[in-house]
């Protein structure tokens, strides 16, 4: 249970995606406008994430390893069609913001990252443990930027005006922003652990 | 002396250092700065004033943060960031849009990169850019010169190319809504003479710059081709002051001749396509950002071969 | 074929919307291969080759497979394989037949199996062009274009890059934003800088 607990940590500080391995960036710096939003693209690549983990974990014995990449992507991209399709019928105001950075979860190197290097290599429950707590890792990752930048560049946290009075900057919310916060936080990250 | 940018050879000394050119160079900015305090009155002192005391006071944070000597605010880079950052606003512009503005050039476009003579970008344009796309309503909300008639807030002369009416006498003495340094022109010059003819800038990038601007103005400024207004172009918005003052900085421009007249033409054509093409009705500050990201490939691909070396 | 338009197309996604700088596709070899710029370049063109014939594929996988049979929701699936053994296949044929390009561009081809600006730049062309366009042919051309000018796009801002980090070794950067930080941040001017376009028309 102690190993399972450490699989499961490990994810959120060790081992952040994000901040430590800087690993699924592209839809980090893409999707972080709004805390709605982050929290929606980390639920979905948890949810990916898992999926891909178990199955990969589960039939590790039977992929030839010259092929075992193909073999990823599809389990891969199967989860993927199906948080895209559920996200379509269920949260389509979600799913139309996200745009075209739902599909990309397929080529987010997280999920892949992890079928090669964990999944592929360890049980099924250590698998699920780990894919939880990097879901987890890079959901809250998420959720911090976009907290950021939606206070700074719109003014308001989950949609509520903190502060009255406050003019928000509005490049936190475009494309600069993402890049400056980022760089900024790997850079504090880093500060905070030379230590 | 270790924090200037190696130049290629020929190695000349010439009894300069980093302080007498920046003093020299903020010397010759005083005569903008003077007109722009007299045209649109002592709001423009109080913003080129909170500016530098801004960016001096980041500078001097910083470099405490860093343990670093913190004899190098002295330097003089600092007060001339403010000065250039202060030029480039609006005359009455909110206080804390200012220390947000130098803090950024100071911090961002500066120091994280290692301070004076590692800057990749020119760190006042940095500061005027970060402000321009956080709050541009502050940024486009101009101040009638003392001159002016009616009441009613005019928009920069670029901004409203239909109904202009101003004429050449207007634009070149800075009878128009604008930045606090870039409206008198006649001011720029006299500094921009100064300047040249101490050898603290060459003519090639602000001739380069300038011209190609103006050349694609004409080509493409007007109804139909080859009949747009170059000069209203040259005088109107940013041009000159870029081209003579920020464009030429010491640490983020190319180092030979050849790439300084690439450096301003890349600057030039930027410049009139966003001018002609783009949403925002001015471009230079862009434009010098932009052509700054280029600086270090124009640098490799110019350098100046070693005389009678055969490879 | 309507010029402006493949104009419009280009410069759209060369400047305005380029695609690392505003819309964050390719991050990783922008940040992995930009230390120094022949490689920078080489990558560069594998980047925008690959883009440019991806388009052309899943093109034709879109309007001769999933269209015609009603299965669109197929499209993440089939557009990874096709294009992973598409690049694959690309990577087999030149180790064969090229030695001399493989040694050059080889290990570019496999980082850009699972690139996400190449999977992006085919998503989009199906969001913007497959989807509502009925002309075949004018879809395929402005898939190609579109697929072509965000690889040169991509390639640009590459080298760049790759121009400024080199100059950044020499530079007193604080130790915590060594290496990565100080790339976004640069690559944060960068697009501040490439803002300048935006709103961009004729």
């Amino acid at each position: 249970m102690k190993k399972l607990l450490r699989e499961f940590s490990k994810g959120i500080f060790i081992e952040n995606p994000t901040f430590r391995l800087a690993l699924g960036l592209c839809p980090t710096l893409a999707v972080s406008t709004s805390v709605i939003n982050g929290f929606g693209m980390g639920v979905a690549a948890t949810f990916v994430l898992l999926g891909s983990n178990i199955i990969v974990s589960a039939i590790r014995n039977f992929i030839p390893t010259k092929i075992r990449i193909p073999c990823f992507i599809v389990i891969i991209a199967t989860f993927v069609t199906i948080v895209e399709l559920m996200m379509k019928a269920y949260f389509p105001a979600l799913s139309k913001s996200l745009g075209i950075f739902v599909p990309l979860i397929v080529v987010n190197c997280i999920v892949l990252g992890r079928a090669e290097a964990f999944a592929s290599k360890h049980g099924i429950s250590r698998s699920i443990f780990d894919a939880i707590g990097m879901g987890v890792g890079f959901t809250l990752a998420l959720v911090l930027i976009s907290a950021i930048r939606e206070s700074l560049g719109n003014g308001t946290l989950l949609g509520l005006v903190i502060v009255r009075g406050f003019d928000p900057a509005i490049l936190f919310i475009l494309a600069p922003g993402a890049l400056l916060v980022i760089g900024l936080l790997i850079g504090i990250v880093n500060y905070l652990t030379e230590k | 002396m270790n924090n200037l940018t190696v130049s290629p050879a020929p190695h000349i000394t010439s009894g300069q250092t980093t302080q007498k050119i920046m003093f020299k160079v903020v010397l010759a900015l005083l005569p903008a700065g003077l007109a722009g305090i007299y045209i649109f009155g002592l709001s423009s002192l109080r913003v080129i004033l909170i500016s530098i005391v801004s960016c001096v006071m980041s500078e001097a944070i910083f470099l405490k943060l860093r343990k670093r000597d913190p004899k190098a605010v002295l330097d003089g880079s600092a007060l001339l960031t403010g000065l250039l950052l202060a030029y480039n606003l609006p005359p009455e512009i909110p206080f804390w849009l200012l220390v947000v503005g130098g803090c950024v050039s100071i911090v961002i476009g500066k120091q994280l990169f290692g301070g004076l003579g590692h800057n990749i970008f020119n760190p006042a344009l940095v500061g005027r850019v970060f402000l321009h796309i956080s709050w541009p309503l502050y940024m486009t909300t101009w101040k009638n010169p003392r001159w002016a008639v009616d009441a009613v807030s005019t928009a920069t002369p670029l901004a409203n190319e239909g109904a202009r009416g101003f004429t050449y006498m207007d634009l070149f003495l800075g009878n128009h809504g604008g930045c606090i340094g870039e409206v008198c022109i006649a001011a720029l010059l006299i500094g921009a003479a100064f300047l040249i003819f101490t050898k603290i800038i060459s003519w090639h990038i602000p001739v380069s710059f300038m011209g190609t601007a103006m050349f694609l103005a004409w080509i493409f400024g007007g109804d139909g081709f080859f009949n747009g207004d170059f000069i209203f172009h040259l005088l109107a918005g940013g041009l000159v002051l870029g081209a003579f003052f920020m464009a030429t900085d010491y640490v983020t421009r190319p180092l030979t001749k050849m790439g300084k007249i690439i450096f301003g033409i890349g600057c030039g054509v930027l410049t009139a396509v966003i001018r002609l093409n783009g949403s925002y009705p001015e471009g230079v500050s862009y434009a010098i950002l932009f052509m700054n990201a280029m600086v270090p490939l124009i640098d490799r691909y110019t350098k100046t071969r070693k005389y009678g070396f055969v490879k | 074929m309507e010029f402006n338009q493949l104009l419009m197309i280009a410069i759209s996604v060369i400047f305005i919307n380029n695609f690392i700088l505003s819309k964050f596709l390719g991050l990783c070899p922008f940040l992995g291969v930009s230390k120094k710029t022949a490689p920078a370049f080489y990558m560069g063109l594998a980047v925008t080759f690959v883009m440019t014939a991806s388009s052309i594929i899943t093109w034709a996988v879109y309007s001769f497979l999933l269209k015609p049979f009603h299965i669109e929701y197929l499209r993440t699936l089939s557009f990874i394989l096709v294009i992973a053994s598409f690049v694959q296949l690309i990577e087999m044929f030149i180790q064969k037949f090229s030695p001399a390009l493989y040694r050059v561009f080889g290990i570019y081809l496999a980082l850009i199996t699972t690139n996400c600006a190449v999977f992006g730049v085919a998503v989009l062309n199906s969001e913007m062009f497959l989807k509502v366009s009925e002309d075949l042919v004018k879809a395929l051309v402005f898939c190609a274009v579109q697929g072509f000018c965000a690889g040169v796009g991509f390639t640009m801002v590459l080298l760049f890059m790759s121009g400024i980090r080199e100059r950044l070794e020499l530079c007193d950067i604080p130790r915590p934003m060594k290496d990565m930080p100080i790339a976004f941040i640069v690559a944060a001017l960068m697009s501040m800088a490439f803002m300048g376009f935006s709103g961009f028309r004729f």
